[in-house]
């Protein structure tokens, strides 16, 4: 079945095909519609599951927590200052290890007040735990929730799959609506390893000792390794029955180039029309578009970009006082590669706060990194603001 | 501690997750702070401004649950008149009552008068006489009856001595029948009558009895009422057309309708005065009320005004009577009167005048007096005349005082007596009317129950019993209210943890814990019935409509259990207590964080530190 829908209706179609048990949310722009549509789909019985309406985002996980513990397949969907509220228990969320899926819509953290798109709401959520997906597509976004469910569920760890407010929340594209018995057989229902119960006591998150505690942390970590893997089963599996795959990263044109652009979420579309002109033109450009943050693929972006002689990495956030958020996790990732493998890597800080990305300002990132490239003695390390008014 | 039964995945010598086998009472929480948590039942204002001193609270707590008789005989431990106080109480209850802040006040008034009418074991047995001392009632009035009812509960045998015919005083003889039906009244008296008070009529102290005779009672108890009606005198006024009110109320009540006229002026602003305009307009009259101050002065009940403006009564402010025009009878009105004398006792009201009219002059306020009484003049050149067949005064009644033995201490026009009822002379106790009590039959059950209580602390002393000292203000509920035979008795049937004897500020409730029920107010008779008959006006609410006012109530500063504390507290350190009453806190895990205290709906609790 094809449809031309938003990708806040996408995300509930991947819900409802995903037959998710418990939704705990409160709505805030520009996860409203993710909201009002899965509500409705509660009332109409259309999606059998309970909608909790709660005051604030903080109790919508704290009821996700409940209901996930409880063994229910569970969804909350926010955005921003949203995020930020729930912060705590993201923790709590993650080291209690239930596989609560989210659907984060990145939208600028105010002030300034804005409902556009930067990254920095998830960017900041980045060590609490939680598995991150970024999305590219309406399409992507619909494959991902589904897919979200069963990774989270076979590695007990919470997912968030995180799509731009506005270029996805909001702008509508053709989609595929996969088939819902085909969907079943992927995701069968949640069977969990553990959860509460009235006549067998055990205390989920209790108290531990510096005796154990390290160690839990371990765990912890571990099974963030075995999400790696896991999500590259999961997405092959998805591959073979739906004929789409996406990966943790993906490689576009990359082969022989001497230059490749690094981006993440919608941006990766403009990108990707930008290396097809200039592939055409004769330039050896190329794409790696990462999906996976947390885990971060350390294994796949060293093997994507060694020996390339330069990264350009565009960053639609900050961590300021020191660099664009993905431009700082490639470096690191990359450093061992060592002399000769180890790309140049050139950090662009091109739309915290949601200026307008278009092919002209990923051009100018491109001339920068060429113009750089001349002087090899140049710091690598200073990030270029592009697109800032003079 | 790590759970290595929760799914045999350890790695690490860890499980996945950290979690116990056991709950979480293996954590500890609790920290040790002086700071804690305590449960404190207070007083709800209704107890506090109840002049007989009922548990209102706890009588609604107990319908909540169901238990109807029950609450019925917490009333009855209290006020051995429910169905009468239910009916005919100004309900300063309701006027106190919280929950007016947040929708309606409870309408407690109708609630006790459902149960006041409670068929079900309308008699308890009486009480077993443990006393053998002797104690005798003049006056068979509320204050009267109240003081009897609870000597005899307490084990006295006790007489009642009443001048008139039948007992009840100024519920018989004032109040009308529309108010009180005599019915109900006589249910009351008969319940009183069950508890094995023994009730005289037709026997006056002091004529038909002397004193002498009296005193060999062990103590007596004087609660003669007032019903010496305030002396008005109006230049050409003629005794058959101007009535005192009160002897017009009398007469109705015991079935002599009379003939007042069309045209019936009262004077007065009493209940009285309210009282005789209402029964006027039910023999057909169209009734005017004067006042000499504004509406604010009135003493009579918002609720009786209220209902008198509702069924065509007129109301004058700021207007006083000076003189009253008469003309000679006709012939044929000679005759009539002449025929009437022969049948009704006590000869003629024959008089060879007729009222025509009343001449009254328009008042206006000026500074109150030294005592801060309203004062009033009159406005030179505002006279005018309204027409009158009768002219009903109803300024107020004195009690007869010259009945009494000289020897008793009077303070004005009142017998002085102390908190407990105590006259200057030994063994000689008053209340009511006869004292300074207010003039209510509320204030008056209220009284007799204070003195009920020092007589008995009186005669245990005499006999030699040891009588712990009482401590007025403890008797009192919240401090300031009635006393408590309950408390006096210390016999409280309603379980109660660390009780504190003040009312609950209004800020300590928790308004977040009720939802708005709008309250149900009183069915009334329509007000064409209520012009030509004597049938119960206010017709109260079903015993359903009861029950859900009862439950609209917050239970102010008294915990009813409700377990909110025991669901809000993070650390699971309260539990139910085994024997089922209130809730035992574990300091093993309560951090003294007071949730419990933030939560509590109705003030039950509170932080404490120290010891």
């Amino acid at each position: 079945m094809k449809r031309i829908i938003t990708d806040d209706q996408a995300v509930c179609w991947g819900v409802r095909l995903a037959r998710a048990e418990v939704i705990a949310a409160c709505p805030l722009t520009p996860q409203i519609q993710v909201v009002a549509e899965l509500s409705g789909l509660c009332a109409s019985g259309d999606l059998m599951a309970r909608f909790i309406q709660v005051e604030s985002e903080h109790s919508a996980m704290a009821a996700c927590i409940g209901a996930s513990s409880a063994g229910a397949r569970t969804f909350t969907a926010t955005s921003a200052q949203g995020l930020a509220r729930m912060h705590e228990l993201l923790h709590r969320a993650a080291g209690a290890r239930l596989p609560i899926v989210m659907a984060d819509i990145n939208r600028t953290l105010a002030p300034g007040w804005t409902m556009w798109s930067d990254q920095n709401d998830s960017h900041s959520r980045r060590d609490t735990g939680w598995i991150q997906i970024h999305c590219e597509s309406t399409q992507e976004v619909l494959d991902s929730t589904i897919q979200a469910f069963k990774l989270a569920e076979a590695v007990d760890l919470p997912v968030m799959v995180i799509l731009d407010a506005i270029h996805l929340s909001h702008a509508s594209e053709p989609l595929g609506i996969p088939d819902s018995a085909e969907v079943d057989a992927f995701l069968p229902g949640r069977a969990s390893r553990r959860k509460l119960d009235g006549d067998d006591f055990h205390t989920p998150g209790a108290p531990a000792s510096p005796v154990f505690d390290m160690e839990l942390r371990l765990r912890h970590q571990e099974a963030m390794a075995e999400a790696l893997t896991t999500l590259d089963t999961v997405d092959e599996e998805w591959g073979r029955r739906f004929g789409r795959r996406y990966g943790a990263i993906e490689s576009y044109r990359t082969e022989d180039a001497d230059l490749v652009l690094v981006v993440s979420g919608t941006v990766a579309s403009t990108a990707r029309h930008v290396v097809d002109q200039l592939r055409e033109e004769g330039e050896k450009v190329g794409l790696v578009k990462v999906r996976l943050f947390r885990p971060f693929p350390t294994v796949a972006m060293r093997k994507a970009l060694s020996g390339i002689p330069h990264v350009a990495v565009l960053d639609r956030n900050l961590s300021p006082g020191h660099s664009g958020i993905l431009a700082g996790e490639i470096r690191a990732a990359l450093y061992d590669l060592g002399p000769g493998r180890r790309p140049a890597i050139h950090g662009y800080i091109i739309g915290p706060g949601d200026r307008e990305a278009r092919p002209e300002t990923i051009l100018d990132c491109i001339a920068r990194t060429r113009e750089a490239a001349k002087n090899p003695d140049a710091s690598e390390r200073e990030d270029t603001w592009v697109g800032v008014r003079s | 501690m790590p759970d290595d039964k929760v799914e045999g995945d350890a790695q690490h010598g860890v499980p996945s997750i950290a979690g116990t086998a056991g709950s979480t009472l293996a954590n500890r929480s609790g920290s040790g702070k002086a700071i804690r948590p305590v449960y404190q039942d207070m007083v709800a204002p209704c107890n506090a401004a109840c002049p007989v001193g009922t548990d209102v609270e706890g009588a609604m707590n107990l319908l909540r649950e169901g238990r109807v008789v029950e609450a019925r005989d917490l009333l009855l431990r209290e006020n051995p008149m429910p169905a009468v106080t239910g009916r005919v109480c100004d309900h300063p209850c309701q006027t106190a009552c919280n929950r007016a802040f947040f929708d309606d006040a409870v309408n407690i008034h109708a609630v006790e008068r459902m149960l006041g009418d409670l068929e079900s074991g309308v008699h308890t047995p009486a009480p077993a006489r443990t006393h053998k001392e002797k104690v005798a009632v003049v006056g068979s009035g509320p204050a009267g009856l109240a003081c009897a009812y609870h000597l005899t509960r307490l084990g006295y045998a006790v007489k009642v001595f009443e001048a008139e015919s039948e007992p009840g005083g100024a519920l018989r003889h004032g109040i009308p029948e529309y108010h009180l039906p005599r019915v109900v009244l006589a249910r009351e008296i008969e319940r009183i009558r069950s508890q094995g008070v023994e009730i005289q009529c037709g026997v006056r102290v002091g004529g038909d009895l002397p004193w002498k005779e009296l005193e060999s009672h062990d103590a007596i108890f004087l609660a003669s009422g007032a019903r010496v009606n305030r002396p008005f005198e109006l230049a050409g006024q003629d005794p058959a057309d101007v009535r005192p009110g009160l002897e017009f109320l009398h007469e109705a009540k015991a079935g002599d309708r009379g003939t007042v006229g069309r045209r019936v002026v009262v004077v007065g602003g009493t209940d009285t005065a309210v009282d005789c305009a209402r029964t006027a307009l039910r023999l057909g009259a169209d009734p005017v009320v004067i006042c000499q101050g504004a509406r604010a002065d009135l003493s009579a009940s918002t609720e009786a005004f209220d209902e008198a403006i509702r069924e065509g009564v007129r109301f004058e402010f700021q207007v006083w009577p000076v003189a009253v025009q008469t003309s000679e009878r006709a012939e044929h009105e000679k005759a009539i009167d002449a025929i009437r004398a022969m049948y009704v006792e006590g000869g003629s009201d024959w008089s060879r005048t007729r009222l025509v009219s009343v001449e009254c002059v328009r008042m206006r306020a000026v500074e109150p007096g030294p005592f801060g009484e309203r004062r009033s003049l009159p406005i030179p050149g505002s006279n005018f005349t309204l027409p009158a067949d009768t002219l009903l005064t109803a300024l107020g009644e004195e009690p007869d005082l010259d009945f009494l033995p000289s020897e008793i201490t009077r303070k004005g026009y009142v017998v002085k007596v102390d908190e407990f009822g105590r006259t200057n002379r030994p063994g000689f106790f008053a209340g009511g009317d006869i004292t300074g009590e207010a003039r209510t039959v509320a204030h008056s059950l209220g009284s007799g129950k204070r003195a009920a209580i020092g007589i008995d602390r009186y005669l245990r002393e005499k006999a030699g019993e040891p009588v712990a000292p009482a401590d007025p203000k403890a008797l009192r509920y919240g401090g300031t209210g009635n006393f408590s035979i309950t408390r006096w008795r210390g016999d409280d049937p309603v379980h109660r943890s660390g009780e504190v004897n003040e009312v609950v500020p209004f800020e300590r409730l928790n308004l977040a814990h009720f939802t708005s029920v709008p309250g149900k107010p009183d069915r009334h008779r329509s007000f064409e019935e209520r012009r030509s008959s004597f049938a119960e006006a206010n017709l109260g609410l079903t015993p359903n409509e009861a029950l859900a006012e009862a439950r609209r109530c917050f239970e102010c500063g008294v915990c009813n259990q409700c377990e909110l504390c025991l669901i809000f507290c993070p650390d699971i350190a309260i539990q139910r207590h085994p024997d089922g009453h209130g809730f035992t806190r574990s300091e093993q895990y309560c951090k003294g964080c007071g949730i419990c205290v933030a939560e509590c709906p109705r003030g039950a609790k509170v932080m404490r530190d120290g010891p």
